[in-house]
This record gives structure tokens, sequence and C-alpha cells, in this order.
């Protein structure tokens, strides 16, 4: 019974720690420029804001407009990967890997609220989530040009 | 009943991706430097198509099926033993006191688990398979996955650039800690309905999500070089003119 609960205990925590892993490597990312930034002016996205407010000012956090932030730019991000000069109109597989971890990060955010220990640390994570679908949104709008603008220069234009 | 059509449709995916992974590997000539990940690939792929086609020669209930199954089953571990000997080898390119050390430990871990398995065959020798292979097969599968996880560690320690045996250690991770769970609730709910499920589908679901790692490693992420640590000064390119010099 006790050698059976342990290697429960311990697997499930190994699985979902290798989990989460993979999902940071996948974020680490290098893209050769931001691109995210062309995306987060284009629709108004507010989780640069919010980060930067988090990481320096380390401002008092409105949970329930937080959430209500994060998600917006989480269904505005998913929307735009899905559909923004995506051929196939579906998602990658590293695409849907991160979609699930962001959900659960957002469930994490909700229970780290109710305990109120690491909400930052859940917020940071969301946001360098959000930040991944933007740059990929905006290296694959940068590859598609009207006239002599790239997507992303026309829509900065507007 | 569904869920054996899933566990079906898991497995066949599984199999169809790691034979395109093996293709891709070979078409791109990355057999020398992704040699665990080729070797634990052909294991799979070998292992599985022998149980397809027992299975479909002989039934489920079969004991030829039986035997297959847990003949394969050894070949993997064995398998997953040796591509963890070498993720090793890989990390400690260039740490050579260290990998002294790390092969010798990991001959001696392979004899004590060998011994311990040994011992419960000589208490019911009727039982080979049973006795030894089964045990052998579950000490030895549960060794690998702490020792994926100590890998992972030694990864941190010397602060490895190699970015791709990072995901790789990620995806047998995920592939030896999610069965195991699932067999050990099992285990706790002596063989509850929803648990048998569970472990049923997990198997090839956490195969599944190994080879897609994989493949994303194999495919997306460059390689960058193996056992350099990050604190290692990288080595200044010399001009041209001082080399003809």
């Amino acid at each position: 019974m006790i050698p059976a609960t342990f290697v429960l205990i311990l697997s499930a925590a190994l699985f979902f720690f290798y989990l989460h892993v993979i999902c940071q490597k996948i974020l680490r990312r290098q893209f050769d420029r931001e691109y995210f930034e062309s995306i987060v002016n284009a629709n108004r996205l507010e989780f640069p804001s919010l980060r930067k407010s988090l990481e320096e000012l380390g401002a008092p956090v409105d949970y329930p407009r937080l959430r209500m932030m994060l998600k917006c730019d989480f269904l505005a991000l998913t929307y735009l990967l899905k559909n923004a000069a995506n051929v196939n109109q579906r998602y990658s597989n590293e695409e849907q890997l991160l979609i699930l971890y962001c959900r659960w990060q957002f469930l994490s955010l909700a229970v780290r609220r109710l305990l109120k220990v690491g909400e930052k640390k859940a917020i940071l994570r969301v946001t360098s989530v959000l930040q991944y679908f933007a740059n990929v949104v905006g290296q694959r709008v940068n590859t598609v040009r009207f006239g002599n603008l790239t997507a992303a220069d026309y829509l900065l234009n507007l | 009943m569904e869920s054996n059509l899933v566990s079906y449709v898991l497995q066949d995916s599984g199999i169809l991706i790691e034979a395109a992974l093996v293709l891709y590997v070979a078409w791109t000539s990355q057999w020398k430097g992704q040699g665990a990940v080729a070797f634990y690939l052909s294991s799979l792929l070998v292992a599985q198509l022998t149980r397809a086609c027992v299975l479909h020669e002989y039934g489920l209930t079969s004991l030829r099926y039986y035997y297959a199954y847990w003949s394969t089953d050894f070949l993997l571990v064995i398998s997953a033993f040796v591509a963890m000997c070498l993720f090793f080898r890989r990390a400690c390119l260039r740490e050579e006191k260290m990998w002294r050390l790390i092969r010798l430990s990991l001959v001696l871990l392979f004899v004590l688990v060998a011994a311990i398995s040994g011992v419960s065959l000589s208490l019911n020798r009727h039982d080979f398979f049973t006795y030894f292979i089964v045990g052998f097969n579950q000490n030895l599968y549960f060794t690998c996955l702490v020792l994926n996880t100590l890998l992972y560690l030694l990864l941190q320690h010397i602060d490895s650039t190699d970015d791709q045996l990072g995901l790789l250690v990620c995806g047998v991770g995920i592939q030896f800690a999610g069965p195991a769970a699932t067999l050990a609730l099992v285990h706790l709910t002596t063989g509850g309905r929803y648990a048998k499920l569970l472990a049923y589908l997990s198997m090839p679901l956490c195969t599944l999500g190994m080879l897609l790692v994989w493949a994303y490693v194999i495919v997306y992420v460059p390689k960058t070089a193996s056992g350099l640590a990050r604190r290692d000064v990288p080595l200044l390119a010399v001009p041209a003119r001082e080399l003809e010099l």
C-alpha cells in the first residue's frame, strides 16, 4: 500500500512537472525579432502592460479585472492563431499543448487566488504564453505582404 | 469495447509516427547525432509491430500473445535503459571524469535490478515469465523513471546548452511517469474499473505524447553543442589570415 502510494504521488508529480518543463522550453523559443509588438498594438492587447506593471511596479492586483483582461487577450490570440495568415485554419500540436497549458494556468491562478499564494507567478506564466502566441501570429502575418507593406506594418498604419 | 477501439487507434497512430520518425532520421542522416532516439524508436517500432501481428493472428487471450507481449516488453525496457545510458553519455560528453563514475553506477544499478528480480525467480522457479520477466520489467521501468529524473537534474546542474537533450528527456519522462502513476492507481484501487480503463488508455497516450515531443525536437529544435555548459566560454573564431600564418 505505502510503496504504491509513493509511486503514484511521485509519478504523477513527475508527469506534470515534465509537461510544465516542455511548455516552458517551447516558450523559450527565440524569434528573430519582437513580432508581438505589432500584434499587441493592432489588437489593443493588454498583457504587456499588465506584465510590466507586475514586474516593475509590483502594482496591487485587481483580480476580477485582471482575469478578464487575460481571458480577452487569450481569446483574441487563439482566434488569430487559427485564422490569421494560417492556411490550414487549425492549431499546430505545440499550439494545442500551449493552449491547454494556458487553461491550466488560469485554473492554477484561481486556486492560488483562493489560497493567496504565488498569484504573480501564475499571471507571469499566462502572459509569457500570450506573448509567444502574439509572436507566432506576428511572424505569420509578417510573411503576408500587401503591396510594399507587410501585414504587420499595414495593421500598424491603420 | 470503445476503450479498446480508442486504445488501438492510439497504438496505430503511434506506430505510424514511429515509422515516420525513423524514416525522417534516416533521410536526414541524423543516425549519429540522434543515436539514442533512433535506437529506441526502432525498438518501439519492432515491438509494436510484433505485438500487432501476433494479436491479429492469435487473439488477445491467447498464450502466444501473452508471451509475445512480455518478450517485447522486455526488449523495450532494455532499450529504454540503453537509451538512458546514451543520454547520460551525451550529457557528459565533456565531463569524462563524471561519465566514468556514472557508467559504473549504471552497470551496478542494472546488476542490482537483475539480482532483485532473480530473487523472486528463485522463490518461484516454475513460472519464469510471471516472476522474472514481469518483475524485472517493472523494476527496470521504474529505475528508468528515476534515472531520467536524475539526468534532468544533472542537465540543470551542469547548465547544459543542449536544448534537444532537455526536451528528449522530458519526453521520456512523460512516457515513464504517466503509466507508472496509473498502474500504481490500479494497484491502490485493487483493479477498479475506471482505474483500469485509465491505465489501458494512458500507456498508448503517453507513448504518443513522447513521440510528438521527440518529433518536435528532431524536426524543429536546432542541434547545439552536446555537453557544452552555459557557463563554458564560447570559442572565439580565428581570423582566416592568422590561420594562414
